[in-house]
This record gives structure tokens, C-alpha cells and sequence, in this order.
């Protein structure tokens, strides 16, 4: 039993693919194989040894009925348990951590993988939109979330300079894509009014893994490991009936549900990482998890303010993709904690206009 | 840690079939209204929602997000579950864990599809591998020839003890409510005359596709029995995968490995060791007459190789000592998102004492399949026992 107020689960191992704006060498398999497999030597066991996997990827954007069906076999499907969500992997994170709580599974894989590079993404994004009255007019999720900036800037916190600054800030981190500065985002071209091409994070083909193991195992293991203290998500309301949508109540809710199942206060974070796929959709969810306004939020992207450390990692903006960017900074928040120790927070979201949020604690072994 | 005893506490079914007078998001509705209201459940009540669909079928990316006005699921945490036929089990399934490892008491679970407004056969086509396999992938038609055919080169089996399976459905469908096709006069000869689909399947002995959707209500030994009286116990609950490419599955679906491991894991957990006396009933997840016959060996009703001497036994028809899919079955409806939930809730609405015409009398245990992708196996074990213990080993 955990000592502490969460679970007793815990991270042992992490593993990532070479992340890529295409990666014409490899299938979806073999990508995810690139995670997979530093994942189990990191966490010092086999795939015979996993006892099941909960994978997430999205059937439009691998052109697949049951995505899943291209790692099936790699993450021990194979005469074993494998389940996969159609969100990001974070939420699917929080469904492997009940699988291990319930001890039905004590060593269990969570996979994440995308190779965006295959789709279209117009085409794929049109079919979020309510295929009766909206449909038709064309839109995808750029237009949304441009909706969502000029409401946000419309507000007078925040102005499209603070979002490309976040950009530049997680391209400054990035270990995948080129580095870049806030004018380039200003100069890049224009989408959907406020917004401009380097907004948005670039498609990209990616993967991402991560061992789980309950207590028990994760001792007989004797990795160095990081408990996952809790898991929490909301969920929004549908884009075109939320009139708000220049602001994340659900992101609040569910930092705060599992604030409250550790037992901790937003100050005891050491680290926070903020996931969405526009520049300005991180400085809606940093407004709303607490972290500033205006120039002050902005500072705290850049690596500068008071308080944890804000996407460290670069997040989805420096390097990850939709399905995937949560497990991303969950593997990127590992490594830092088992290294240095401390806790953190880390964020993703799921939907049109980041209309579901969810969020992972995380706590170095004391 | 222990898991959390937990049981199904109630269920809903959408009227299954072609449904033009409603949309997904209402036929979604439909079900879970239904089965909140049986217990004076509302969403309130509930802590999160677990939903399973096909997205490809109709066509709506992150459909879980587009209705989740419809779901309930506004501010709370909403998984969607994305596993092609088993869908709805494995929804079922991931109710069981949220509630069982303690972060849910209540949790709702909703499979839906409406595959009227899609192509199904095109959607399951692209199951297959995009070099290897989809070229010749023909649907579920298909995939269901190549397994009859195997199976009656391996076993026998013949296509009179098939259609007597085709038969059993429709006619147990004509007594359940929700159910889609119902044929109360159909015989065997009318099965085997029926158009020839692909060689050995013919029209009647596949399933229809239907709209539909179900919905359940896990919940907490803490809250089960002040929600149901008689709750359905989640006694076992087990996955399995048969490998990636069909191709390396020997005698295709004949012999379903994934099948076998699931039911012998989760057999293990219950203390189930004659599954046919253990047993009052089955809803097993039969696309096709000839699967169900496959699946009474695989599951161990019967030894490898009787599943037609079982059906001409008449053990498994509604009153034969091991009733399987009094329901209708599959074969008598099938939305695919909500198919194998239809599976569990109906095991669970025996296990209650709720299901009406086509209840079994003294139901004590139930066992609930669902099947999908490459031969992948969900099952879930029900009882009107409380578990004698909490403790689940893996």
C-alpha cells in the first residue's frame, strides 16, 4: 500500500521513437517499436513479463478501423491484454493506472503513437465538426481555435505576441524541431485570423512509452522510479456550445480533483508541463491552472518567474503530436524527477478547442 | 491492493434497427435514459463515463466529444474506449477497473452505433494491415466464409447445424423487446435457401447491422446494494489477443486461441470448472451462425468438435440446460459499438432476474463474450453471489 495519499503505481521505465515531420523508414509498427523497446530495457523487464497495455492513437489519423491493431503484437497483445483509447494518452494513462490499482495488472505498458505525416488534415478534422449543420461549411480545427484566440485577446490579457513567444520558448527546447523566434512566428503566414502556420504545433510522426508496475513490482524491479500520485480529467462542452471558450474550467477542475487526492498544494509542484496543440491554448490552461497573466505567464514559459518549472520539455509545441503529446511530457517529467526528484503536474487535452483536459502527478521515489 | 467489489447494478437498450427516426446522439440517449431511470439514477449520480463507437462507421471523428452533451459526461472524466467489435465489452470492461481499483463509485458505460448512416463492411475492411491484408479483406462476410470453411473442413460441422443456430436467434429475438431482426417463423430450410453470401455463408446465417446503443451502471459494493436488488457481480473479467496478422493465426477462428486464453484466465479467477454445469447461461458474440457452434467448444460448453452436436441436443436453445444468447444474439441485432455490450448487459439482466420474456429462471451465473479485430476476446463473468473475496489475482 502506498504510504502516501495517491496510488502506489509507478513509472519504471520510458522509451520514445525518433521524432520526425515524416518518417518514410519506419511503419506505425515499427515507430512504436522505437518506444517500446528502450521502455522495457529501461524498466528492466521483457514483453513476456508485461501483463497488459493500454495503447492511444485515433483511427482517422492512421487511416485505420482499430488503430491499435498496428501495435497490437508489440506491446504483448499477443495472448495478453491490450485496450485503447481514442484520446490523448494521458486519459489513457489514468484507465492502465485503474487496471494496475485493481491488481488485475501489475506491470502494464502505455503506449502512445502517431504518424500524422499520413493524414490529411483537413480532411480528418472536418469530420470532428456536427456533420449536420457545420459541416458544410468547411472547418477544421484551426478555425476554432482561432475563434478561441480572438475571444482570448479580445479579453486584454494576452496578445498574439505572448503566444509566439511560447512557441519560441518550446522550440528553444525542443530536442526535434529547429529553434525559432517569436517574430518568425509573427511573419509566418497567416491561417485563420489571429492565428499564423507556426501557432500550431507541427504535424509530426511520433511515439511514446512508459512501463507501469504496481508496488510490489515495481520494488522487485528496483528501477529507479517515480510514483504516479494521481490522475483526474473533465470534460467540456462541445466547441460551438461553449460561448467560453477562451477559457479551460475543466483544466482547474481536474488539477485541483488531483491536487486534492495527493494532498498537495500548487505550490508544492517543482514542475508543470502544458500540453495543446496552439500557441494560445497553452496560455488559456497556464491562466487557468494559476500560473499568471500576460507578460508574467508568458515569463514563466520563457523559464523565468517564480514557481515550478513550465514546460521544460518543450511540450507538444517543441516536438509531439495529437494522442501522444501527454505521454510525452509524462516521459520528459520521468526522466527529470528520477534525476533530480521533486513533483509536477503534467497536462494534456483531448478534443476540438481543448475541450477535455487531463492531468498526471508525479513524485520522485523519497 | 485489493480490487473493490463490484457489480453491474443496472442496464438500458435502445430499440435496436433502422432507426430513421433518430439520431446517434438520441439513440445513445435513449439507452442510457432507460437505464438510469430503472433505478432512479441520474447524471448526477454518476462519477465518470466510459463509451465505446467505431468512429470510422459513421464517419465523426472524436465522437465521444461531439456527443458529450447526449453521454452525460459534461465535467466529468469521459474515456472513450476504441477496440472494433468487442468495443462494447472492453467499455464494460474499463467500467470494471475504474470502479474496482477505488477512484469510482459509479460509473456509466455507453456503447452506441448507427450504422445506417455508414459502410459498415468498408469500415471493417480497413482493420487490416494497409499492405498485407487489406486488399483482400471482404468485411465481416468474409473473414466468417474463411472461418466456416475451415471449420467445417476441421470438425464437420454442417450447414444444417448452423442454420439451426440462425434459427434459435431470430426466434429467441421474437421475445426480447429491444431486439432488431425477429423471425418467428423461420426454419432451417428457409436459412440454407437464403442468398449465398460467400461459400458456406448464407444471408441468414450473418448478422444484420443495426442502430443501437446500451448502456450499464458499474458500481461499488458500497452503493450496489442500495441500487439494485439483486446486483450482478463482477466475479472475472479477462482480455485476450490472438496474433497481429491473420495469416499467423492457424484454422483461422475455428480454433480461437485468444478465446481459449481468455475464458481459461478468467475461468481461474472464478472457480469455474465445468463451464457447462457452472453455468445458467451465455451470451456469446456470434457474427455468424457457424462462430457461435465454434465458440460453444472454444469456450468449453462442449469438447473440440461437438458445438453441432450441442445445438442438435437442443442444449443450448432457451430452455436446454445451457441456453446461449437467449437474447437473440448477434445475429438478431448489431450495433456494432454497443454489440458486446449488449452481450454483458443481457448476462447481467439474467443474473437480476430482469429480463423479461426471455429471462432463464434461477439465473446464479452468467458468462458474457465479445469478440472483434484480429480474433481479440473480451469476457466478463457475472454472478448473483457476492465474490467471496476481494482479492483478484492477475
Amino acid at each position: 500500500m502506498a504510504t502516501a495519499p495517491g496510488t502506489d503505481t509507478w513509472i519504471i521505465g520510458c522509451g520514445e521513437a525518433r521524432t520526425a515531420v515524416r518518417r518514410d523508414d519506419v511503419s506505425i509498427t515499427e515507430l512504436a517499436w522505437e518506444a517500446v523497446a528502450p521502455a522495457l530495457t529501461d524498466a528492466g523487464t521483457s514483453l513476456p513479463e508485461i501483463e497488459g497495455a493500454v495503447t492511444a492513437s485515433q483511427d482517422f489519423w492512421d487511416g485505420r478501423t482499430i488503430s491499435s491493431m498496428s501495435v497490437n503484437e508489440l506491446v504483448g497483445g499477443a495472448f495478453g491484454s491490450e485496450a485503447k483509447v481514442a484520446a490523448d494518452a494521458c486519459l489513457g494513462l489514468g484507465y492502465a493506472l485503474a487496471r494496475v490499482e485493481d491488481a488485475d495488472q501489475h506491470l502494464n505498458l502505455v503506449v502512445a503513437h502517431a504518424k500524422e505525416s499520413q493524414g490529411d488534415m483537413h480532411t480528418i478534422e472536418l469530420a470532428a465538426f456536427d456533420p449536420y449543420f457545420q459541416r458544410a461549411l468547411g472547418p477544421d480545427e484551426t478555425v476554432v481555435a482561432a475563434f478561441q484566440a480572438q475571444l482570448l485577446y479580445a479579453q486584454g490579457l494576452f496578445e498574439p505576441s505572448h503566444a509566439a513567444r511560447v512557441v519560441a520558448a518550446a522550440r528553444a527546447r525542443s530536442s526535434s524541431l529547429d529553434p525559432l523566434s517569436a517574430q518568425d512566428v509573427l511573419d509566418s503566414a497567416p491561417t485563420a485570423d489571429p492565428l499564423r502556420e507556426l501557432d500550431r504545433a507541427p504535424l509530426l510522426d511520433c511515439a511514446s512509452a512508459i512501463v507501469i508496475a504496481g508496488g510490489e513490482h515495481a520494488a522487485r524491479l528496483a528501477r529507479p522510479r517515480v510514483r504516479i500520485v494521481a490522475a483526474a480529467s473533465r470534460t467540456g462542452a462541445y466547441w460551438s456550445q461553449r460561448p467560453e471558450l477562451h477559457t479551460a474550467p475543466q483544466a482547474r477542475a481536474a488539477a485541483e480533483e488531483a491536487l486534492s487526492i495527493a494532498g498537495w498544494e500548487a505550490s508544492d509542484l517543482d514542475a508543470i508541463e502544458i500540453n495543446a496543440p496552439y500557441a494560445h491554448q497553452h496560455l488559456i490552461v497556464g491562466h487557468a491552472l494559476g500560473l499568471g497573466s500576460g507578460e508574467e505567464l508568458v515569463r514563466r514559459f520563457e523559464g523565468g518567474g517564480e514557481g515550478p518549472a513550465v514546460n521544460a520539455s518543450g511540450g507538444w509545441l517543441g516536438g509531439s503530436a495529437g494522442s501522444v503529446a501527454g505521454l510525452h511530457s509524462v516521459v520528459s517529467v520521468f526522466k527529470r524527477l528520477r534525476e533530480s526528484g521533486g513533483r509536477a503536474l503534467a497536462h494534456s487535452t483531448t478534443g476540438i478547442g481543448t475541450q477535455s483536459h487531463h492531468v498526471v502527478l508525479l513524485e520522485a521515489s523519497v | 491492493m485489493s480490487p473493490v467489489r463490484t457489480a453491474i447494478v443496472a442496464t438500458g437498450q435502445s430499440d435496436h434497427g433502422r432507426r430513421f427516426d433518430a439520431s446517434m446522439g438520441e439513440i445513445a440517449r435513449e439507452a442510457i435514459d432507460r437505464c438510469l431511470a430503472s433505478r432512479g439514477l441520474s447524471f448526477d449520480d454518476i462519477d465518470a463515463v466510459v463509451a465505446g463507437n467505431m468512429e470510422m462507421f459513421e464517419g465523426i471523428y472524436l465522437v465521444d466529444q461531439y456527443l458529450v452533451g447526449a453521454l452525460g459526461a459534461l465535467d466529468k472524466p469521459l474515456y472513450k474506449m476504441n477496440t472494433g467489435g468487442t468495443v462494447g465489452a472492453s467499455t464494460a470492461l474499463a467500467c470494471y477497473h475504474l470502479v474496482a481499483s477505488g477512484r469510482h463509485q459509479r460509473v456509466l458505460g455507453v456503447g452506441f452505433q448507427k450504422q445506417t448512416e455508414g459502410s459498415t463492411q468498408s469500415a471493417i475492411t480497413t482493420v487490416g494491415d494497409p499492405v498485407w491484408e487489406r486488399a483482400i479483406m471482404a468485411g465481416a462476410i468474409g473473414n466468417f466464409a474463411s472461418m466456416a470453411s475451415t471449420y467445417i473442413a476441421e470438425s464437420g460441422v454442417t450447414p444444417e447445424q448452423a442454420a439451426k443456430v440462425a434459427v434459435k436467434a431470430r426466434r429467441n429475438a421474437c421475445l426480447n423487446p429491444h431486439a432488431h431482426l425477429k423471425l418467428p417463423n423461420i426454419t432451417v430450410e428457409e436459412v440454407l435457401e437464403s442468398e449465398m453470401l460467400a461459400y458456406p455463408i448464407h444471408r441468414l446465417d450473418m448478422c444484420p447491422s443495426s442502430d443501437g446503443a446500451c448502456a450499464i451502471v458499474m458500481a461499488a459494493e458500497s452503493v450496489a446494494a442500495s441500487l439494485a436488488e439483486h446486483p450482478a457481480w463482477v466475479h472475472a473479467v479477462a482480455t485476450s489477443h490472438d496474433q497481429q496478422y491473420m495469416g499467423d493465426s492457424p484454422k483461422r477462428l475455428a480454433v480461437m486461441r485468444s478465446l481459449q486464453a481468455a475464458t481459461k484466465k478468467a475461468y481461474g479467477l472464478a472457480g469455474i470448472t465445468s463451464p457447462r454445469r457452472d453455468f445458467d447461461v451465455a451470451e456469446l458474440y456470434e457474427p455468424a451462425s457457424y462462430a457461435e457452434l465454434a465458440w460453444y467448444e472454444n469456450v468449453g460448453l462442449c469438447p473440440m468438435g461437438d458445438g453441432g452436436k450441442l445445438i442438435d441436443e437442443g442444449a443450448t436453445l432457451i430452455d436446454g440446460d445451457i441456453p446461449v444468447n437467449p437474447s437473440g444474439g448477434v445475429l438478431s441485432t448489431n450495433p456494432v459499438g454497443a454489440t458486446a455490450m449488449i452481450r454483458v448487459a443481457e448476462a447481467a439482466m439474467q443474473v437480476m432476474g430482469e429480463a423479461g420474456e426471455h429471462q432463464i429462471p434461477e439465473v446464479q451465473r452468467a458468462l458474457a463474450t465479445g469478440y472483434g479485430g484480429n480474433a481479440w476476446t473480451d469476457v466478463m463473468i457475472l454472478s448473483r453471489e457476492l465474490p467471496a473475496t476481494a482479492e483478484v489475482e492477475a
